[in-house]
């Protein structure tokens, strides 16, 4: 099966076309922000990070953003750093380079301010909307696709309508040799078992266990129960009762699949097929990840409604219940609730979902990407030192 | 994964004003706002009367459960009864907790 997307130097392939600005700290963010407004067709992507980081959060905070820049759905980058940062920009700009895109990198006190580096800025900038506006999409096979898999704001039905209905839409796309990948660790505890089982080996059963076991450890050394932050509140009124429940519903998403590998937050696939990551419940930041692991598209199921988007790739949202898709139509794409409602069955809005995804890749845009959602959210381990 | 077979099996059969996600569950959810005193006709001819009413999506108890006992959804463990559950009770936060993520 085919679609049609942009050819990429590396032989990846991407299903958008984006022109991408991004600080490699903090301080540059606002000069990012005036170049953006200054250039049609580019997308700054501000963020909190890059410096006063301990070594395992800068070394986070470097991959995602080397993700970011890698990922297939961006044509180009523009990195601009201060200079005196931990997360360096030049060794941004040139891991991401690696991959034989066009990448540039203004350093702020080089240049001499903020004024002159937006305008040195702009010039780059304008040269790449031009060079990416000439890219034409070309026939691809759906082999090449990443999908993440992600669920937000949930509520009871989501493990009954609009998960599973993405998980048999996630088998059907391993079945045409995709890759899937399933995140959310938190939500993993006490499904677990489940996930466990379903290991391509030993080691990668072993490391399944191992990120749960290490999430929830997280949580309890600092002396806090996980069940007052997920679920969250709005997952209770939606009728979750326990972090189990909420689990057992969201792993769902994944399909059935034997589980290639196991990712830490960020990493690159190196297997077709189910894989997971470790990423929070936090849904920006587990997005985030995903997309830095090189997913070009995010299916998302909610219950609860949520309009989140992302800078650099269609998020694809899956209501679980009818009574919110009507309600936030504007940020919903597909309604999983006919499932709850009787009407359709798990098979034929999975099929539904499979469609859209292809649709999609080929240049469809969704509701989160029309509307110009574009949260971003780089997870952090520890405090600012 | 045999869950979606299952799900599936059960889906087929949707007469009822609650989803069953799996023949070993002792909780169903609620597929519409549930009226106390509706009465649900449940396969094998089994009735239950909803004690309460049950709000959309939340889970009503279809079988009795002791204090301490597991509540069963998806075929899985989701929590314990932390007081004895009777049939046709709202199943929620009052009387079941989890057991993961939290300080013994």
């Amino acid at each position: 099966m085919n679609f049609l997307g942009f050819k990429r130097p590396d032989g990846k392939v991407g299903v958008r076309n984006h022109v991408i600005i991004f600080p490699s700290v903090v301080c540059a963010s606002e000069v990012c922000n005036a170049i953006a407004q200054n250039v049609k067709g580019t997308i700054s992507i501000p963020h909190p990070h890059g410096c006063a980081q301990l070594a395992f959060d800068a070394e986070q905070t470097a991959r995602t953003l080397i993700g970011i820049g890698k990922n297939p759905n961006v044509t180009a980058v523009l990195v601009i750093g201060l200079g005196c940062e931990v997360v360096d920009s030049a060794m941004i700009a040139s891991k991401i380079a690696e991959s034989g895109k066009s990448v540039k990198n203004l350093i702020i006190q080089e240049v001499g301010g903020s004024p002159k580096t937006v305008k040195e800025g702009v010039k780059i900038a304008r040269e790449m909307v031009s060079f990416a506006s000439r890219l034409k999409r070309e026939k691809a096979n759906i082999d090449s696709l990443i999908l993440g898999v992600e669920c937000g704001g949930s509520d009871a039905c989501s493990g009954l309508s609009a998960n599973p209905a993405l998980g048999v839409a996630s088998n059907m796309l391993v079945r045409e040799g995709g890759t899937i990948i399933l995140s959310e660790t938190t939500e993993s505890i006490g499904a677990e078992h489940i996930l466990a089982k379903r290991a391509i080996n030993r080691m990668v059963r072993k490391k399944i266990l191992e990120i749960v076991k290490r999430t929830e450890m997280r949580a309890l050394n600092l002396g806090l129960d996980i069940g007052r932050a997920n679920p969250a509140p709005g997952n209770y009124e939606g009728g979750i009762t326990t972090l189990e429940e909420k689990s057992l519903g969201c792993v769902m998403k994944g399909g059935s699949g034997k589980i290639m590998e196991v990712l830490e937050y960020a990493e690159t696939p190196t297997q077709k097929g189910l894989v997971l990551m470790d990423t929070p419940g936090h849904d920006a930041e587990s997005v985030t990840g995903l997309l830095a692991g090189g997913a070009q598209i995010v299916a998302f199921t909610t219950g609860r409604g949520t309009p989140l988007g992302s800078p650099i790739a269609p998020i694809i949202k899956i209501a679980s219940n009818s009574y919110i898709y009507s309600k936030m139509k504007d940020n919903m794409d597909i309604n999983a609730g006919e499932i709850i409602t009787g009407n359709k069955t798990v098979q034929e809005i999975g099929e539904k979902i499979f469609r859209q995804v292809i649709r999609v890749a080929s240049g469809k845009l969704t509701k989160s990407e029309i509307l110009g959602h574009r949260e971003f959210a780089i997870n952090r381990i520890g405090p600012s030192f | 994964m045999e869950f979606h077979s299952k799900f599936l099996y059960i889906w087929n059969k949707m007469k009822f004003k609650v989803i069953l996600s799996h023949p070993k569950d002792n909780v169903a959810t609620a597929k519409s706002p549930i009226k106390a005193k509706t009465l649900l006709r449940l396969q094998k001819g089994k009735k239950v009367e909803v004690r309460e009413e049950i709000p959309f999506g939340h889970k009503i108890s279809l079988r009795r459960i002791p204090k301490g006992g597991f509540v069963i959804k998806y075929g899985e463990r989701i929590g314990r009864a932390i007081r004895p559950i009777k049939l046709g009770e709202l199943v929620h936060i009052h009387n079941v907790e989890g057991e993961r993520g939290k300080r013994k």
